[in-house]
């Protein structure tokens, strides 16, 4: 190739032949095909937070004595309900699972401003359009013997922490 | 005497300058009308000449035009308010404050930017429903309706995330019942709201992702497709109109060629770009000419708008401001606590089932003015305000308009505390 002479056209290459400009054209194409894919990637990688910088999802409510029996305390900054019946103490959300505002305590349970999703005590939706019950959190007790929710990490409802 | 030359080439300085950026002067001949819209940067949007049926006013009512106008009216606000924003949670509210006591034209300015976005999310709406019941979206033009929806979805967003901006309480809870709706979407529900708050809950982290979406991302996508949504309006051959134009209802227009003659010279014959091009425009020569120069018509049309416009943004912002209600306090949901006004009707579908009434109705109605212009295949129709031959879609999009329309009245006026039925009277 490099032998032939300038002025002399260049021969059509044939099918299937590799030339230098396709030889560029694939390696561009491919390159920049796969550049946008895998930027693609990194991009949703990158958006999604590894850490947040908000509540953390444990936190102490004080030893068990604190808290008598019959105590049922809606923590609205944690969004969460602490109830404590005899020796059973649970903690359930007061997120509305509907839109997520913040339910209050009611004379038979909860109750949402936002969009009149009713709740019973334990819960369970007894009116309105919430999709699902009010999720329950884990309570355990810390080396300290202070009490600790996890709103990390849902219960079944009717898992009761004994003191 | 050669010195008096001198002075006097010095006085032609200023027009020098003058000419050297506008490269010809105000036009008096066709020739100087069709150099004025080529020969301008902003005004070489517009071809040399458009269509007679393009100026009519009660055709488009510049719908679309007052909805760009009003971007540009928010761009130049929002930049100025930016100067004095800070997208913190413990500043955010504070500036709001500031902004109205110990700011120049504080409040004026945010009640601009406020109102301009209402009225582009009205305006949006209203040009699609002028593009619809004229039969606009139709071949050649269905792909620049699709974009029209997406431009349409832009505006939504971008209004969402700015409504987050202030942090008080009608912003926080407003994003927390919106963010949750987008949290009921199947599979990617749950991610994508994560992704939008970057936290499980709005705080920090959704204050500033929202305000880079709202002042950086969105206004950059919404340029460039307002910039393609433009270009193909030329491209499809200019503003849709009925293919028969007769020429009865036209006055007779001087049709010989845009000609000048130049002392010393042949006579030279210029053709608008337009000639070159292939579609609608394409016939040159001695035919009924249905067309008007740009400059003046057109743009004179378009001043006007523009002036309309923004006299009504101020009007409006003179005599109403916007909205600032107490800081955020994440304990107290206000009752009934309510999403921007042109999500009421989503809300009110919400209230009865959330996913259908946050994601399945209104996906599908997306999907469904998406796929209009290739659902309706009827070619008839195209130009004309509520064509005889289109009764059935533009029956069901009238449908489609007033459920919407009738929906968003019941979530404003008529949903009070505990979002039960109230009467606004």
């Amino acid at each position: 190739m490099g032998m032939k002479k300038s002025n002399e056209p260049a021969a059509e290459p044939t099918e299937g032949q590799m030339t230098r400009r396709r030889l560029l054209t694939w390696l561009s194409s491919v390159g920049i095909f796969g550049s946008a894919v895998i930027s693609v990637v990194a991009n949703a990688i990158f958006i999604k937070p590894r850490a947040t910088y908000g509540k953390p999802s444990r936190f102490s409510i004080g030893k068990a004595g604190e808290i008598p029996p019959g105590t049922r305390m809606a923590l609205d900054d944690q969004r969460v309900c602490i109830i404590r019946d005899d020796n059973k103490v649970y903690a359930i959300s007061t997120t509305c699972t509907h839109l997520g505002c913040i339910v209050g305590p009611s004379e038979t349970g909860f109750a949402c401003p936002c969009h009149g999703s009713r709740f019973d005590q334990d819960g369970n939706v007894t009116g309105g359009p919430a999709p699902k019950p009010l999720p329950w959190f884990k309570v355990s007790q810390a080396p300290n013997g202070e009490l600790e929710i996890d709103k990390g990490s849902e219960v079944t409802a009717g898992t009761y922490f004994n003191v | 005497m050669a010195k008096k030359i001198r002075l006097g080439a010095l006085t032609e300085i200023p027009a020098g300058i003058w000419n050297s950026i506008f490269r010809n002067s105000l036009p008096s001949s066709d020739l100087g009308r069709a150099q004025t819209s080529f020969t301008n940067f902003f005004l070489h949007i517009h071809p040399v000449k458009v269509h007679r049926h393009t100026i009519k006013p009660w055709y488009t009512m510049g719908l679309g035009l007052i909805t760009f106008f009003l971007f540009v009216i928010l761009v130049i606000t929002g930049v100025l308010v930016m100067f004095y924003y800070v997208p913190s949670t413990t500043q955010a509210y504070d500036r709001m404050l500031d902004l109205r006591s110990s700011v120049a034209f504080g409040t004026f300015l945010r009640n601009m930017h406020r109102w301009a976005a209402h009225g582009m999310v009205a305006f949006v709406f209203l040009h699609m429903c002028r593009v619809f019941f004229t039969g606009s979206y139709k071949k050649p033009r269905e792909f620049n309706w699709v974009i029209g929806i997406v431009l349409f979805l832009l505006t939504l967003f971008s209004s969402f995330t700015g409504y987050l901006l202030p942090w008080d309480q009608l912003a926080f809870w407003a994003i927390t019942v919106g963010a949750s709706i987008a949290g009921y979407a199947p599979f990617i529900g749950e991610q994508v709201r994560f992704l939008l708050l970057g936290d499980s809950t709005v705080g920090q982290e959704a204050l500033l992702r929202f305000y880079v979406l709202h002042v950086a991302v969105l206004p950059i996508v919404v340029t460039l497709l307002v910039s393609i949504h433009f270009w193909r309006i030329r491209k499809d051959g200019g503003l849709s109109r009925p293919e028969d134009v007769t020429p009865v209802d036209v006055t007779p227009v001087d049709v010989t060629p845009v000609t000048t003659t130049q002392p010393g010279s042949t006579t030279k014959r210029h053709y608008g770009i337009q000639g070159l091009v292939r579609g609608p425009f394409t016939t040159v020569g001695n035919v009924p000419d249905n067309s008007v120069f740009s400059w003046p018509n057109l743009f004179m049309a378009e001043l006007f708008v523009l002036v309309l416009t923004i006299a009504g943004v101020c009007v409006l912002s003179l005599f109403f401001n916007a909205p600032l209600e107490e800081p955020v306090n994440i304990t107290h949901p206000p009752n009934p606590a309510k999403a921007p006004w042109y999500f009421l009707g989503l809300q009110e579908l919400v209230s009865y089932s959330a996913f259908w009434g946050g994601v399945g109705i209104p996906t599908m109605q997306v999907l469904l003015l998406l796929l209009a212009p290739y659902i309706d295949r009827n070619p008839k129709g195209v130009g004309r305000w509520f064509a005889g031959e289109r009764l059935l879609a533009n029956t069901l999009f009238l449908i489609f308009v007033i459920v919407n329309l009738v929906l968003i009245v019941i979530g404003t006026f008529f949903r009070g505390p505990n979002w039960e039925f109230v009467s606004p009277w």
